[in-house]
């Protein structure tokens, strides 16, 4: 004889995008886990067809509301690859910068709005701040220093429209990037205190075995530029990302899940590039992370938290030495002949790892493209995690499970608009 | 843009017909810059477009500090929008003396469809209830 009981969550809060997540229990054994995106497929990758490759900057930016410049940063570095066309320098640096500045206002924003409210307790970030008023004005603070570096070089804070292939249309002069500095350095301290604050949260009990997956520079924590390298032995060009990694579609979703071929799932994000890069992050993050607890590897998730806190401090720290190095270059872009060709651009979203592959035919039109964000990477991680999750936390009544559910699925940021909007969650226990 | 410009278009009605004192600022809606943009200010006057299940054309006037309805709330969460960011500001203590939200039921959204019929004279209509409120406020 079986009983049956059900645990719905209308959609689940703080997560950007509109998916569903279904669990099935049979006599306390997890049967099935199934992370589920439904809304129609964006057909990004179509609307650029026949588009100037010039476009690709500013209509993919909209795929995305929080993480417009890392989707402007893989297109133009793919299309420069096409090309042929390098940017070094001040422009180079500005790319950097520019990225800083979305790390910040999207790490911040869920660290302190959308994460930490689940390991303090609160429906939201509203109610949160409620009791803990100063801490959330910090956040908000410190938010608005990573806005207004895109604001300056994206020329607005969200849906930036100031990068192009080969450069900027308009690049800052030295004093406009130096009137940033005084609420950097004061960013600077509290970034350091919100790693402080977040170790302090109590975490669940959690150690997996990711593959990690990331761009790894052989000089610098990765924006960028570099090669694709995995915690499991992937060391590759960007090229070849194709080889290494399918994007399968999946019968209940309508979103394409990632996987490594050959082995199966892998993690991107913030846990990834502090695997793979811990040794380049500025000595004073090495510090903050190691007085925080972290290991140079983390594997529980829920501690995303932190390594999330720790690269804020990294991009704070990163913006401040770009300022203070800036010399304004005689050009806001480099030159560069559109041609036929293949290019790909792998660069870190705040989320994860962002690819594009596009090819283009003799007078610069996009043939063809190929968009594979984080969150469609992570996906197949999330399910696993989320079935490691269940197996700890069987025994809890519906309404907390469903809460480290949910937070579970929140270590991961993910922002499933970039494939799709919302969550539905359901564990069906039989 | 089509209906959904609303709020920008009437920025544009507005363009030299306000006291130096007030400033036009348009936003995409995120609470840190909503908050911000607040700071300080004596009066806080919002316009956006809204789906409300109204007639399209329709001028809803709320104040903001006494807070939303319930079912007027962003669906986004990475982009926390203007509900949240009137609750956020009122948790951390940030929101301006006063504030009245002009929201305008709007009906089609779609690239280059432009403002409605009935969009339109909504705009026009918010546009002058501002002046005379500004007016007034002065």
């Amino acid at each position: 004889m079986t009983t049956a009981r059900e645990i719905s969550v209308e959609y689940l809060a703080r997560v950007e995008g509109e998916g569903s997540m279904r669990v099935k229990v049979v006599d306390d054994q997890i049967e099935d886990v199934e992370f589920s995106i439904f809304e129609p497929p964006r057909f990004f990758e179509a609307f650029l067809r026949g588009r100037p490759y010039s476009d690709a900057p500013d209509i993919t930016a909209r795929i995305c509301g929080i993480c417009p410049i890392a989707y402007q940063m893989s297109s133009v570095h793919a299309m420069e690859d096409a090309f042929g066309a390098t940017v070094g320098g001040s422009l180079r640096e500005l790319r950097r910068l520019i990225y800083c500045g979305e790390w910040i206002e999207s790490h911040v924003l869920h660290v302190y709005l959308l994460h930490a409210p689940d390991f303090l307790g609160y429906e939201s970030g509203i109610h949160m701040a409620a009791d803990h008023r100063e801490v959330v004005e910090r956040g908000l603070r410190m938010k608005k220093a990573g806005n207004d570096i895109v604001a300056l070089l994206g020329g607005r804070e969200i849906h930036p429209i100031n990068v192009r292939v080969g450069g900027f249309y308009r690049v800052p002069t030295k004093k406009e990037l130096e009137a940033l500095v005084p609420e950097l350095e004061w960013a600077k301290d509290a970034a350091v205190e919100t790693i402080k604050w977040t170790s302090g949260f109590t975490f669940p009990e959690a150690e997996l075995d990711f593959e990690y997956v990331s761009v790894c520079h052989p000089d610098e924590y990765p924006f960028n530029e570099g090669r694709i390298a995995s915690s499991k032995g992937i060391d590759i060009p960007i090229s070849q990302f194709n080889e290494f990694f399918i994007e399968e579609h999946v019968e209940r979703s309508n979103a394409l899940h990632s996987r490594v071929r050959e082995r199966g799932a892998y993690h991107v994000g913030p846990l990834a590039r502090y695997a793979i890069n811990f040794e380049k992050l500025t000595p004073l993050a090495q510090k903050c992370a190691s007085e925080a607890g972290l290991a140079p590897v983390v594997n529980n998730p829920f501690k995303s938290i932190i390594v999330r806190s720790v690269e804020t401090l990294y991009a704070i720290e990163e913006a401040l030495r770009i300022i203070d190095e800036y010399e304004e270059p005689a050009r806001p872009c480099v030159e560069y002949t559109p041609k036929a060709g293949v290019g790909h651009g792998a660069t870190e979203a705040p989320r994860g790892m962002l690819y594009h592959q596009y090819r283009l035919e003799d007078d610069g039109r996009i043939a063809d493209a190929q968009i594979t964000p984080p969150t469609a990477q992570n996906q197949l991680t999330i399910e696993s995690d989320l079935r490691f999750v269940l197996e700890q936390h069987l025994d809890l009544p519906d309404p907390e499970l469903s809460w480290v559910l949910e937070q579970s699925i929140r270590n991961y940021d993910p922002c499933i608009s970039c494939a799709t909007h919302f969550l539905d969650l359901t564990v069906e226990r039989v | 843009m089509g209906d959904d410009a609303a709020g920008p278009i009437v920025l544009d009605r507005l363009a030299g017909r306000l006291p130096d004192t007030i400033a036009l600022v348009e936003s995409v809606g995120d609470a840190t810059h909503l908050l911000e943009t607040w700071r300080d200010a004596g009066l806080a006057i919002v316009v956006d477009a809204v789906v409300s299940g109204g007639v399209p054309g329709t001028v809803h006037r709320i104040d903001g500090i006494q807070g939303f309805p319930g079912g007027w709330r962003s669906a986004s969460t990475h982009l926390v929008g203007l509900a949240e960011a009137i609750d956020l500001g009122s948790a951390v203590g940030v929101l301006p003396e006063s504030m009245v939200v002009y929201g305008i039921e709007i009906d089609r959204v779609g690239p280059g469809l432009g403002l409605g019929p009935d969009i339109k004279a909504a705009v026009d209509e918010v546009a002058d209830r501002i002046v005379a409120l500004c007016a007034d406020y002065a």
